[in-house]
């Protein structure tokens, strides 16, 4: 591709009008800047700054936080232990032990499920490959630790944490095995269940 | 199919390409030949036609409807279409007919990954299912005998497993039974499946119907690698795929492959034969005997380098005279061993007593008339073989372990075998008696073996599945190790080749 030439836009030769021209802008711009700090100040208008975290901070129900493990109704993890999320897993942060359930209905459940947090990307991959929406991704964002936190969450942890407010349950279930979605998430069955935020 | 038959050819046109076969082929033979894929369920190169899953459907010119291709005899002129629009929408209809019942569990189901249902699904299926009614429940789970577990909501009753049970087990222990969409494959009156061939419904199941005690849950398929080996359970070789993560340096599985020697089938016992080699099982380590400078255990005995275990086996060899030194050899490893360690040894060195460590209560001549044989050393014949090279008689007792034993002998070198199922109960006895015999040299891929701390110096060898190499079997055929073996559990397991090259070159 050929280059097309344009002359420059001409040159303000005067240097008193120069000057007034970087003054102006500068006084717009502390003009708006004073305006919203004295109008927050007198609480005249509603800040948009969040002192987190000793106020609580949220994101939407389609954010991917820390993973959690949903339920059945009668309180056990959803999950079959298909693998699929730990082969989606880019990451392969994912490591699951299947085992035989005593109940022949469910066959199949997750002797061991760790998701080793440090290496995960929050791609939310595991989310999208799971067939029986077991794995979701929650709004919780800040995760904070020394170094003796356990960073590799187990089965349990993943299935009911304190914040899970005794777990949240699944969308699917176990009756009509092969139905989509057939009615709007319930409020136990949505992530906002979760307390989230305060990230300690 | 005898000379006369087999000369005897038709020719006819297959997708507008001239097919040549023998008389008597059907379509499915023919296609299968010359790598055209025809969707199928019920037929089976190893077994008798039944044309029941219908799935097989070709489209012959001048013929009204569709026809199966497994039950097709080809005539000569026949004009065969495989893809046609007509055949891909009878293809689908069929699956939709098949899937009408199935639980789609794809999710707990261990077939999940090579199951024929999801392939032809992805392949020729039709995706929006029309049917509106509930399901048809059936048992799930259950016990039915051998290494297999039954579902029968899976199942598609493509009758494979009865006309296995039929026509080469010859036991008949299952059946079809009720009608309609509420048929099932099940056992009679609780008379559990036993006989040493049960996993082979595993792999003939087109479906998830049959799975695994061995295997159930324990990896999905797509995790795994295989290789091309040989079972080296017993003297009859069979042409196995071995299955392993290679990142875990686990195994899983033992499936076999067509060969003239075992045709599509192997026993139950050889596909056990993969546990031993699993990390926990291996003697990962040499050890060498514990000098008076040396920190450590209270053992006399110090996990070593096989590199100064070897340097110390030298010494050792050097205070002996040759004719003091048994070489006791397991008929477990492959002819290349054999040839380079009967060279270094028995050429080499001079060493003239060389023994077979088997077990004399064992039972060589017995064979189940299948597959099967009492000789559990993968290969003895290639033992006898390779010690007729060296000059020495090529007869591989049974006794061989007792004479050594009673060879006066000071220092044994002594090569175990991996797997010991065919040391009937005397395998602990013949280690202790060994143990006890004077200084031993161990060589040995199992951690069992050298558990006793008086086996002061220890080589760790390979398992079959981390060589390569032949087997000379029963009926003399040779039978090859994979050509890429898996990598080893470690760098200090070693097979007796690359043992004997150390050993001459330091």
């Amino acid at each position: 591709m050929s280059v097309k030439k344009v002359a420059l836009p001409p040159v303000d030769k005067n240097v008193l009008s120069q000057a007034w021209g970087f003054v102006s802008t500068i006084m717009t711009g502390m003009r708006l800047t004073l305006t919203i700090f004295f109008k927050q100040l007198l609480k005249l208008e509603k800040s948009e700054t969040l002192e987190w975290p000793e106020a609580p901070a949220t994101y939407g129900d389609r954010f991917k936080g820390r993973h959690f493990l949903t339920r059945r109704e009668d309180g056990q993890v959803r999950c079959t232990a298909c693998y699929l999320c730990a082969t989606a897993c880019p990451a392969e942060c994912i490591h699951i032990e299947a085992g035989q359930h005593p109940s022949n209905e469910i066959e199949k459940f997750p002797v061991r499920f760790e998701i080793d947090i440090l290496r995960c990307v929050f791609c939310g991959m595991c989310e999208e490959a799971c067939p029986v929406d077991a794995i979701r991704l929650g709004p919780e964002f800040a995760m904070v630790g020394g170094p003796g936190e356990n960073w590799v969450y187990t089965k349990d942890y993943l299935a009911a944490r304190p914040e899970l407010n005794s777990g949240i349950s699944s969308i699917k279930s176990e009756n009509n095995k092969h139905s989509t979605i057939d009615h709007e998430p319930t409020a136990k069955e949505r992530k906002t269940e979760l307390h989230f935020g305060a990230g300690h | 199919m005898t000379q006369q038959q087999a000369t005897e050819t038709l020719t006819f046109s297959l997708n507008n390409n001239e097919v040549t076969v023998p008389k008597g082929w059907t379509v499915m033979q023919a296609a299968a030949r010359e790598g055209i894929k025809i969707p199928h369920f019920c037929w089976h190169p190893g077994l008798s036609i039944a044309g029941v899953c219908r799935f097989c459907m070709v489209k012959v010119e001048g013929r009204p409807k569709l026809e199966i291709a497994c039950n097709l005899i080809a005539t000569p002129g026949m004009q065969v279409t495989t893809e046609t629009e007509e055949v891909k929408a009878a293809h689908k209809w069929a699956l939709e007919f098949h899937l009408i019942n199935h639980p789609l569990d794809c999710p707990i189901c261990d077939q999940a990954g090579e199951c024929s249902l999801q392939d032809y699904y992805m392949s020729v299926g039709k995706y929006k299912s029309e049917m509106t009614l509930k399901k048809v429940l059936k048992p799930k789970a259950l016990d039915v005998g051998g290494d297999l577990v039954l579902d029968t909501e899976r199942c598609i009753l493509c009758s494979r497993c009865v006309r296995f049970e039929k026509e080469v087990t010859k036991t008949g222990a299952l059946g079809i039974f009720d009608r309609g969409d509420r048929a099932i494959i099940s056992i009679y009156d609780d008379k559990k499946i036993s006989h040493n061939y049960t996993t082979n419904l595993v792999d003939i199941c087109p479906v998830g119907a049959f799975t695994s005690k061995d295997f159930r849950f324990r990896k999905r398929v797509w995790f795994l690698k295989d290789i091309d080996t040989t079972c080296p359970g017993c003297s009859t070789g069979c042409q196995v795929k071995l299955y392993s993560k290679p990142e875990e340096r686990r195994y899983y599985r033992i499936k076999p492959r067509f060969s003239e020697t075992n045709g599509h089938w192997m026993c139950d016992e050889g596909r056990h034969l993969y546990a031993h080699m699993n990390p926990e099982k291996r003697q990962r380590t040499a050890f060498t005997p514990k000098q008076d400078n040396e920190r450590g255990s209270k053992e006399q005995r110090v996990r070593a380098d096989i590199r100064d275990a070897l340097a110390f086996l030298k010494l050792k060899m050097a205070k002996y005279a040759p004719s003091d030194i048994a070489l006791l050899v397991s008929s477990q490893l492959t002819n290349e061993e054999y040839k380079k360690t009967f060279a270094y040894f028995v050429t080499f060195l001079g060493v003239k007593k060389v023994f077979a460590w088997r077990d004399s209560a064992e039972n060589i001549e017995a064979f189940d008339g299948l597959l099967n044989r009492g000789d559990k050393n993968p290969n003895t014949k290639g033992h006898a073989a390779s010690l007729e090279a060296v000059g020495l008689p090529p007869v591989v007792s049974k006794s061989g372990f007792a004479d050594a034993m009673a060879s006066g002998a000071k220092f044994f070198i002594a090569i175990a075998p991996e797997n010991t199922q065919g040391f009937v109960s005397s395998f602990d006895d013949q280690l202790k008696q060994l143990s006890a015999a004077g200084d031993v040299a161990l060589f040995t891929s199992q951690a069992e073996h050298a558990k006793n701390p008086a086996f002061d110096l220890v080589v760790p060898l390979k398992c079959f599945g981390e060589k390569s190499g032949t087997f000379l079997n029963a009926q003399n055929m040779e039978s090859k190790l994979a050509e890429k073996p898996f990598f080893p559990l470690n760098d200090q397991v070693k097979d007796l080749v690359e043992i004997t090259a150390l050993l001459q070159e330091n």
